[in-house]
């Protein structure tokens, strides 16, 4: 449940980043930087929960 | 010696075509101004209005669907309350930055707040947070649209 949720978060937010970026001008550019956001939210995501996991408080 | 070709302007017609649909157009002011307020009051308004309806209808789904996801997992509608009134910091900072942050999603909030969905909290419920951060996000992204649909308004970008 915790990581479709954050996985469906890291999609709408990588979809409107990836629309809105002013650099990327090509349709493959914008959707290899909404990847690469995708992908940074999910990997920030599960290396903090793995970081945090251990910690007692 | 040169033929007549050779002396023509190198911007042929339907390479300056192509050039002047590659440059950003700059609206005039009462475009940009419709297009900001269009753009918050309906996620991919603005866009909508500025003929670009690929990306309108994109931001309408994520953002409307966003919204409207929260609020049926049981997500709230904030407005700042009043914390201690006898306190420097009058109202309740958290109900203030979130209530700031789903008015962005325009007639998503005001539409939801006149049919009376999202008023009542229960933070027992298990998907309370999720809605809440989903409500907030959708708002939140709407703003960067706002300021999107104004870069292409004003010619900054296309």
């Amino acid at each position: 449940m915790h990581f479709f949720m954050m996985a469906l978060y890291a999609a709408i937010t990588a979809v409107v980043l990836a629309a809105i970026d002013p650099k990327a001008e090509t349709t493959r550019q914008k959707a290899l930087h909404g990847l690469k956001t995708f992908g940074g939210f999910l990997g920030i995501g599960l290396l903090l929960s793995l970081i945090l996991y251990p910690l007692p408080w | 010696m040169q033929t007549r070709d050779e002396l023509r302007d190198p911007i042929t017609p339907v390479s300056a075509r192509a050039l002047a649909a590659e440059t950003p157009r700059t609206y005039p002011a009462s475009i940009r101004t419709a297009a900001v307020i269009a753009a918050w009051l309906v996620p991919g308004g603005g866009h909508l209005l500025l003929g670009r309806f690929g990306r309108a209808l994109l931001f309408f789904f994520t953002l409307v669907g966003s919204f409207v996801l929260g609020l049926s997992i049981e997500g709230r509608l904030f407005w700042p309350t009043v914390a201690d009134p006898t306190s420097f910091m009058h109202y309740d900072l958290i109900t203030v930055l979130w209530s700031f942050a789903q008015i962005g999603g325009g007639l998503c909030y005001v539409v939801s707040y006149a049919l009376g969905f999202g008023l009542s909290a229960r933070p027992e419920a298990a998907t309370y947070e999720y809605a809440n951060t989903f409500m907030i996000l959708a708002g939140l992204l709407n703003y960067l649209v706002v300021i999107d649909a104004f870069d292409i308004a004003s010619g900054r970008k296309r």
